[in-house]
């Protein structure tokens, strides 16, 4: 009926920003897994680094396990896996059951890969799950602007993730437009000087790497 | 029907898949927990049915009346039919809603009732639930993916399509709206019934609603989105308790409720489904009158019996259940969802005299009944069928015309010596078949 309240804006945001941040890490850390057989113990230090996140992991398996499956690590996947999910079972009427139903064979993909001894053949379908809900939203989530919002908090997460993990300066161009081409589709109040500043520096600088500190501190103010 | 069983573990699977699901809080902590579904369907005969939807159909309109009379003029009171002190020391009964009409004198929208078949083949009544009752949308749900599943089960029986429950509740809400959108509130995730809210939400096309979307300006109730635009309600199906409805009138501490909104309903702006105050008819010792009120209102005899109750307010039925305790069940009136249900067969000779004495002490607070011994139902339990005790509940909805849901929750105990049957209490649960008269 085209109605949305504040509360469900909030979720839909942050439902993006979390499905976003599974798929993304998930993907970076499978990159990370293959390294880890020659590299020596400690490699995900510097990984911790960059995402911000406290470097709590004493070896590389005990960084595998807590930081892929352990609900009580705030930082896990699977934690913010979690958080999808309770943002997500609150928008039923808003997704549909049918993109619901891919978040929680996500959480129960995570669940079923815990018991298993090699955890990334199976997290390949959380990955799969993932993308079956975005293909879902885009084409069951009837409100326009529902999924506009929602796509900010994927694009939102995508270039924040971008800028911590090094991608290319392309890329950083592509996925800024992508999030001003659904910001500007929204009625999102928004920081326009953030917005602005943040085109500077993914557009206009030479290296933008130098300012990336300066322009994530752009992208949280950007709807908070 | 066989090919139907053979995958009951794939039809919980897409269960899960789906969410259907139900709160559950264990040590002060949330857990959602899946709501076992077995694939043997009670399967109800047209004709059965027929009479069924009769009974159900007149205990509801005597209850809808009896509401409408009790917040009114009271003359089943002044008649002599129901004593003052059972309406009026129930805890349903709420003197805030005294003189309010609700929009097309509908009080009771959707009734829950619960049912067993006796093994003489007969229906018993249970209990009334005229407040918020729940579980449509499982049976809704499961008949979805059980025509999935085994096509061939459903074209070799001639099965009502029980998919049109959501279409049945928005006609309902539709009947009563006073001008505005519909809305379904919900208390939020972390209420046992979230998954219903939420399914029904999305099925009915209504908006999903918290306290914190809605509020009350110039004696309207209004939903107000994101960009500060405010869309008039016109019906509300709240999922919340009377209590906690409005902490301007009822309990001033609800978190959850709507400031103001029984203005805006004492005015007929809006349409609360159901309407508060109905726990006065649900209670369990006004069960006991029900079919007084048939007589009553209607000059009809009741078509569906209650099971066999005594009042210990009453000297002599008192008597009886002291003398009987040992073979009755007893039920605190105040419970619900399966709690406060006590078999004088299961207590020591000490907890058999301690409740007597309780029930000399509060007589009003309790009720007995009769054990009905009620058929059981086969259930799989691995790859055995195995037999247990099951209910029905039947949801009446009452618009335009008061009408049965051709189909309602069959819920199961999985254990083999408990009559309880309620999800809360580990319960599963079963589609409910009515057969359509054109055989195959």
């Amino acid at each position: 009926m085209g109605i949305i309240s504040m509360e469900k804006v909030d979720h839909l945001y942050w439902l993006g920003r979390y499905t976003e941040r599974v798929y993304t890490t998930l993907r970076v850390f499978f990159h990370i897994y293959d390294k880890m057989i020659e590299q020596p113990e400690g490699i995900y230090a510097k990984y911790c680094e960059r995402l911000n996140i406290p470097n709590i992991y004493t070896s590389n398996r005990q960084f595998v396990m807590s930081y892929l499956f352990n609900e009580d690590n705030p930082d896990s996947l699977r934690s913010n896996m979690e958080r999808a999910y309770d943002n997500a079972v609150v928008l039923r009427d808003e997704l549909s059951t049918t993109v619901l139903s891919y978040v929680h064979l996500a959480v129960g993909a995570f669940e079923g890969c815990r018991k298993t001894t090699a955890p990334l053949l199976e997290l390949q379908q959380v990955i799969d799950d993932l993308l079956a809900f975005w293909g879902g939203a885009d084409d069951y989530v009837e409100q326009e602007d529902c999924r506009n919002i929602l796509k900010c908090g994927k694009y939102v997460e995508r270039l924040d993730l971008c800028m911590r993990l090094d991608y290319h300066t392309e890329n950083l161009e592509k996925e800024y437009r992508k999030l001003c081409n659904r910001l500007g589709k929204t009625n999102l109040v928004y920081h326009e000087a953030s917005l602005n500043r943040l085109e500077e520096i993914i557009l206009r600088e030479e290296h933008p790497e130098q300012y990336y500190r300066e322009a994530l501190g752009c992208l949280g103010a950007l709807l908070a | 029907m066989k090919e139907l069983v053979e995958h009951t573990e794939g039809i919980n699977r897409l269960m899960a898949r789906y969410g259907v699901k139900f709160g559950i809080y264990k040590g002060g902590e949330f857990h959602e927990q899946l709501f076992p579904f077995d694939a043997i369907p009670r399967v109800i005969t047209h004709d059965d049915f027929q009479q069924l939807e009769k009974g159900l159909i007149q205990r509801v309109d005597a209850l809808n009346l009896f509401l409408n009379d009790i917040y009114s003029e009271k003359k089943i009171i002044k008649d002599g039919v129901i004593p003052e002190e059972f309406v009026f020391i129930s805890s349903g009964y709420l003197p805030q809603c005294e003189g309010i009409t609700p929009p097309k004198n509908i009080y009771s929208h959707i009734s829950g009732i619960d049912l067993v078949l006796g093994k003489d083949g007969e229906w018993y009544i249970l209990e009334d639930n005229l407040r918020i009752p729940s579980g449509a949308s499982y049976p809704m749900i499961a008949r979805e993916i059980c025509r999935r599943v085994s096509p061939a089960t459903f074209s070799n029986n001639s099965v009502v399509d029980n998919r049109n429950y959501a279409a049945m509740l928005r006609q309902t809400m539709d009947w009563v709206n006073t001008g505005g959108i519909p809305v379904i509130m919900t208390p939020g995730r972390y209420n046992a019934a979230y998954f219903e809210h939420s399914y029904l939400a999305e099925r009915t096309g209504s908006e999903l609603a918290t306290c914190t979307d809605l509020f009350v300006e110039d004696n309207y109730l209004y939903y107000r989105d994101y960009r500060e635009k405010k869309q008039k309600v016109g019906v509300i199906y709240r999922r919340i308790s009377d209590e906690y409805l409005d902490p301007m009138t009822f309990n001033p501490e609800s978190l959850i409720g709507i400031p103001n909104i029984m203005d805006v309903y004492r005015s007929g702006n809006v349409a609360i489904v159901n309407a508060p105050g109905n726990g006065v008819a649900d209670d369990k010792g006004i069960y006991y009158f029900v079919p007084k009120m048939i007589r009553y209102y209607l000059d009809q005899e009741p078509i569906l019996k209650n099971a066999p109750t005594y009042l210990p307010f009453y000297d002599e039925d008192r008597k009886y259940v002291l003398d009987n305790l040992e073979k009755l069940v007893v039920k605190d009136v105040a419970e619900a969802g399966g709690y406060g249900v006590i078999f004088g067969n299961e207590l020591s000779s000490e907890k058999l005299s301690e409740m007597k004495k309780l029930i000399e002490k509060e007589s009003r607070r309790f009720i007995a009944q009769e054990v009905v011994d009620f058929q059981d139902m086969e259930v799989m339990e691995g790859e055995d069928r195995v037999l247990r005790k099951a209910d029905l509940r039947a949801f009446v909805l009452s618009g335009e015309t008061t009408k049965v849901w051709p189909s309602g929750l069959t819920r199961f105990s999985r254990n083999a010596d408990s009559f309880v049957v309620n999800s809360s209490q580990g319960g599963g649960f079963k589609d409910t078949w009515v057969l359509s008269q054109w055989k195959k």
